[in-house]
């Protein structure tokens, strides 16, 4: 696996350098800007001109021109070369020294000055001096186990220091104060201020040669044992995880994010993301890998090449292509802080939903959802996948370029059925989360409309849900599609979503009616009636109010009678059009009567009576059936009983002429109670009846609210059509001394007693007359308590008013009326039991005006 | 990212560093490579990033041992059951590695493969271990003879605190910090990375609290001027 990371570009050629002399070999490079500086064998420096050409075929190729060719007066080695762009000078290690010679013209400084007895010399890229004048130089010194510092300006060079090391150093690199030392046996971090070191590792310089690079800010990368390119920062730590080169591994070079490394038949790219090789290129004989302010540079003993880094998009892209979702995205992460941070964001946006694809078309939906999360995905990108799911309406175009490769979901699963309802699956469950946030903000049509046409197709239930809820479905489009799917019953909803309640109601009434076939709700009748209950367009209810009864009179009239409270009195429906409308349908016109009287409490006799009419003639209808709906007849009556007794309003006369001449003997006595005909009643109650619990009941229920005097009445006129029966029966009598004996409270007692026989025994009426005796005496100490209470309240008042003749009250003409404010001109004055004294004639003006009132209990208020 | 913590894995090629991590952190168990140099995992553990420092066991890369100790809060030294020979290496080579570690270094011992000898450790202890993987790895165990022994472990331990200069009383018990695990079934190997964890948070938290304070305490300075005004008076 492997990443096209960078591109070889050849830059110097054999020609260009030393033509056909095979001696002469390349032995350092150094590249600033635009320069490129090549130090050779024999002691001679070319300076070329390296220009890059932009063809916009992405063949990114370099112009290099011959600057100058200029041998040093030694004819040795030119070791290393290093160039202070700020100071115009190019160092020059040869023979031992290192020289300072003009960037340009490549001529020696006129002061000569130079540093002497150098193996190796390095840049210190993070200065501390401060001094832009000048550049900071650590070099390896002939002298055995020495490190020296200079300062190095224009045209001086200056000691700094002087560093002594426990072992011979042959490589250096810095960094600020710290020193990266590759001694002979080990890897060290030396601080040459305070002179601290740190071991990092063993290593034998020996057997291979060290490596030690600055790769940035206090870190770096060293080559280790085993081929092992080992990360470590100048607190000795390593952050992170060492990359793996080959075992004779030449020179390092950094290219964020990749570390290149050059051995002697390839060139390794290691990311340095995840420690992973992503390239390698073959490139025998090179023995020079450097990097330069981000280009990369390498180089055999006779030409030059430069590896060009392809741009992180287009890495990122080739990723992508081969479908290594997760390296891709690493890699992107990783190229943050190389980015502008604008430019960042939408490219990993991209990036990211480019991911969130390739997991969706492996089925990954998870690892999908969350990369189109976190990548923003217009959601229209997805759904544009599923065939026919976007409305016809929508606007939306696919972005270009694409993200993924598929025209469509057919292609995507090459037409597995199992697939395809697996993605489909996912699209809901997807929809479903985001059509509530931002995600779906601006296109909530097409994410609404395209998940209602997934629960259509799946035939979901959650697409009742969907519709019942706000949302915001296409009309014409889903209307069409749950047609084709026959989900009638959800077009009804989606029509009265959107406002079409009369289309809903046509819709469902077809079904209902068989017309049209949807099994969804199999108590469709009963949700139209519930509909059109809750429904605030009359004339929709008056259209159906018909086909409703004719469905089923009692669940139809609740269309009438469960209307919602919140509706208005004035808007609700006049009773005289709705009992017009029920004239044919006496059930629900019984219950309609029942709701206004009963429930509405209408107080209007015309509803009253007509009720207590209805029910009467169902009462008699039902008699002259026989035994036959015995139950219904029991239940019939006992309304038109409670009726009869609970309502003042009916006509009373009317319904007794209606009731005369049947045997609803009971229901005659009621009337006869209401025209406060007690006796004739309660004949009929004790003598015709012989029913003698609801005598009682008669009598109880009758005097209610009426009083004690009204009730004693009653039982009292109850007692004596029990005794006063011209046969003397048993069973009367027995009733009577029941009577007695259980309402004793009820009864005058002394009226009671003159009326027995005297052939009653004692026995017979103890309990009655224990009742009575516990009352009288009871209501005999009740008037003497009161009796008490109100001589005590009449001593009260007594001795107030005792109390207030006592005080004297003193007028004089500096007494001021406290009502009107003024003097007092004659003798007589009223005072208040507070002790406030007005004049005669405010006093009466107070009781007028009761706002004075106030003023007097508090007179301290005034003064 | 910074991490707030380091976590390092010791002991001798072949006992099982790189197999606990992956299960720890991929929560599977797969047959890996010697380990080259070294690899890190960064974990995160509440409100703190801990990096998880899988070290190469061979002797080739012995020296870089130390480097990769210095600063760690947390050595988890581990051996072999079935091979007496990881243990003793333990002490005689990779106890002095941990020189660089922080001072108040929390050791611990991890006896791994227990799955080899112990019946009881064949049952997985991650409930996400895939159905088909189980018969693979639990269906014809082949016993080996155990060579290590829990008091070995716990004796270690004890070495190590001598080695360290530390008393017994002011880190955890032995007990405690010897653990027995099944990189291959996952066998205690969470229990292991959790309590140590647990451990390394105090420490993690000490080391960010000796930094500058970034935060001024209101009620701190509130307290300070009373006292102040009190004195006056």
């Amino acid at each position: 696996m492997s990443v096209k990371a960078f591109k070889l570009v050849p830059a110097v050629e054999r020609e260009m350098l030393m033509g056909d002399k095979a001696r002469i070999n390349i032995e350092c490079i150094e590249c600033c800007g635009k320069n490129l500086y090549i130090g050779t064998n024999d002691g001679s420096i070319y300076h070329f001109l390296l220009e890059e050409k932009n063809s916009p075929d992405e063949k990114t190729s370099f112009t290099v021109t011959k600057q100058l060719h200029k041998y040093l007066s030694v004819r040795k080695a030119v070791g290393e070369l290093k160039a202070a762009s700020a100071l115009n000078r190019l160092l020059v290690l040869c023979d031992s020294a290192i020289m300072l010679v003009n960037m340009m013209n490549l001529e020696p400084i006129p002061t000569g000055a130079r540093i002497k007895g150098a193996v190796t010399f390095t840049l210190n890229e993070n200065p501390v001096s401060g001094d832009p004048f000048c550049v900071e130089v650590c070099i390896v010194s002939v002298k055995r186990r020495t490190i020296q510092l200079f300062l190095v300006y224009e045209d001086r060079v200056q000691i700094v220091k002087e560093v002594f090391t426990q072992e011979q150093p042959c490589a250096v690199a810095v960094d600020g104060h710290y020193l990266c030392l590759a001694l002979t046996t080990q890897y060290i971090i030396l601080n040459y201020n305070t002179g601290a070191s740190q071991d990092l590792f063993p290593y034998s310089s020996e057997e291979r040669r060290p490596i030690v690079k600055r790769i940035g800010r206090q870190e770096f990368l060293l080559a280790g044992p085993g081929g092992l390119g080992m990360f470590a920062t100048v607190d000795g730590i390593s952050q992170r995880a060492p990359v793996h080169w080959s075992e004779n591994v030449i020179g390092a070079a950094l290219c964020f994010p990749y570390v290149v490394a050059l051995d002697e038949e390839f060139i390794t790219v290691h990311s340095m993301l995840d420690q992973q090789q992503k390239q390698t290129l073959a490139f025998k004989d090179g023995h020079i890998l450097q990097d330069f302010e981000g280009k990369v540079i390498v180089a055999t003993t006779k030409g030059v090449y430069i590896l060009v880094p392809l741009p992180l998009e287009r890495q990122i892209q080739d990723l992508l292509a081969s479908h290594r979702v997760e390296e891709a995205l690493v890699l992107a992460r990783g190229a943050r802080r190389n980015i502008p941070k604008e430019k960042f964001q939408v490219m990993y946006k991209r990036i990211l939903q480019q991911a969130g694809f390739i997991q969706f078309a492996q089925l990954q939906f998870l690892e999908a959802k969350e990369l189109f999360r976190s990548g923003q995905l217009d959601v229209r990108e997805l759904i544009s996948l599923y065939p026919f799911l976007l409305p016809a309406s929508s606007s939306f175009i696919r972005s270009h370029p694409p993200l993924h490769e598929y025209a469509d979901l057919n292609q995507l699963t090459q037409g597995d059925q199992e697939k395809m309802a697996k993605c489909k699956q996912f699209l809901m469950s997807y929809l479903n989360e985001v059509r509530s946030t931002d995600v779906a903000n601006g296109y909530k049509e097409d994410v609404d409309t395209a998940l209602l046409k997934l629960y259509a197709e799946a035939n979901h239930e959650s697409l009742l849900d969907l519709l019942a809820s706000e949302n915001f479905c296409i009309l014409t489009d889903s209307a069409t599609w749950l047609e084709k799917h026959k989900k009638f019953f959800a077009l009804g909803l989606l029509y009265h979503s959107n406002g079409q309640d009369a289309a809903a109601l046509q819709l469902w009434v077809k079904i209902v009616n068989g017309d049209i076939q949807d099994s969804t709700r199999t108590d469709l009748y009963e949700y139209i009636v519930d509909f059109l209950t809750s429904c605030s367009d009359h004339e929709l209810v008056w259209k159906y109010a018909e086909w409703l009864l004719q469905q089923s009179e009692e669940i139809g009239i609740y269309v009438f009678t469960r209307r919602p409270q919140e509706e208005g009195q004035d808007n609700s429906f006049n009773p005289d059009d709705v009992m017009s409308c029920l004239n044919k349908y006496p059930k629900s016109l019984v219950k309609y009567l029942e709701f206004l009287v009963l429930e509405r409490r209408i107080q209007k006799e015309k509803y009253h009576t007509h009720l207590a009419v209805l029910y009467l003639e169902k009462v008699l209808n039902l008699k002259s059936l026989e035994a036959e709906r015995n139950e219904e007849l029991f239940e019939t009556k006992a309304k038109l009983q409670s009726l009869l007794r609970e309502s003042d309003l009916y006509r009373t006369r009317f319904i007794l002429d209606k009731i005369s001449g049947s045997d609803l003997h009971m229901e005659c006595a009621i009337l006869y109670g209401k025209l406060e005909e007690h006796d004739k009643a309660l004949h009929i109650l004790v003598h015709v009846l012989k029913d003698f619990a609801a005598a009682e009941d008669y009598c109880v229920w009758n005097s209610k609210n009426r009083g004690i005097l009204y009730r004693q009445k009653l039982f009292h006129m109850l007692l004596t059509a029990y005794l006063n029966s011209s046969s003397a029966e048993h069973e009367l009598v027995m009733a009577a001394v029941d009577l007695l004996n259980s309402h004793a409270a009820d009864f005058d007692a002394a009226l009671v007693l003159r009326l027995l026989p005297d052939s009653w025994s004692v026995q017979l009426l103890s309990s009655f007359l224990a009742g009575a005796m516990r009352e009288s005496i009871h209501s005999q100490r009740m008037s003497q308590i009161a009796l008490g209470l109100a001589k005590a309240e009449n001593l009260i008042y007594k001795h107030e008013k005792v109390k207030l003749k006592g005080d004297t009250t003193v007028l004089s003409d500096r007494k001021l009326c406290q009502v009107c404010q003024t003097p007092f001109c004659e003798p007589a004055f009223v005072r208040y039991p507070n002790g406030s004294v007005v004049h005669t004639h405010c006093a009466a003006g107070r009781l007028v005006t009761s706002n004075t009132n106030r003023h007097f209990s508090s007179p301290s208020g005034r003064t | 990212m910074k991490p707030d913590g380091k976590v390092v894995l010791l002991g001798d090629m072949n006992v099982g560093k790189t197999s606990l991590l992956h299960r720890y952190m991929e929560r599977r168990f797969q047959g890996t490579v010697s380990t080259v140099g070294g690899a890190f995992f960064l974990k995160q553990w509440g409100p703190h990033h801990i990096s998880l420092w899988d070290t190469a066991g061979r002797e080739q890369f012995h020296g870089l041992g130390s480097m990769y100790c210095r600063g760690a809060a947390a050595v988890i030294l581990t051996y072999d059951v079935t091979n007496l020979q990881s243990i003793v290496e333990l002490e005689d080579r990779f106890l002095a590695l941990t020189d660089t570690a922080n001072a108040d270094c929390i050791f611990a011992v991890v006896g791994n493969k227990v799955d080899l000898t112990d019946s009881c450790a064949l049952l997985p202890e991650a409930e996400d271990e895939r159905p088909s993987e189980k018969p693979a790895s639990g269906c014809v165990p082949t016993k080996v003879k155990r060579q290590v022994h829990a008091d070995d472990a716990i004796a270690l331990y004890k070495k190590i605190l001598k080695y360290r200069m530390l008393d017994e009383k002011d880190v955890p018990a032995a007990e405690k910090m010897c653990f027995e695990t099944s990189a291959k079934t996952g066998y205690m190997v969470d229990h292991l990375f959790e309590t140590v964890f647990d451990m390394v948070v105090p420490t993690i938290l000490e080391q960010k609290a000796e930094g500058p304070s970034q935060i001024v305490d209101l009620n701190n300075c509130k307290t300070a001027k009373n006292t102040q005004r009190s004195c006056c008076r």
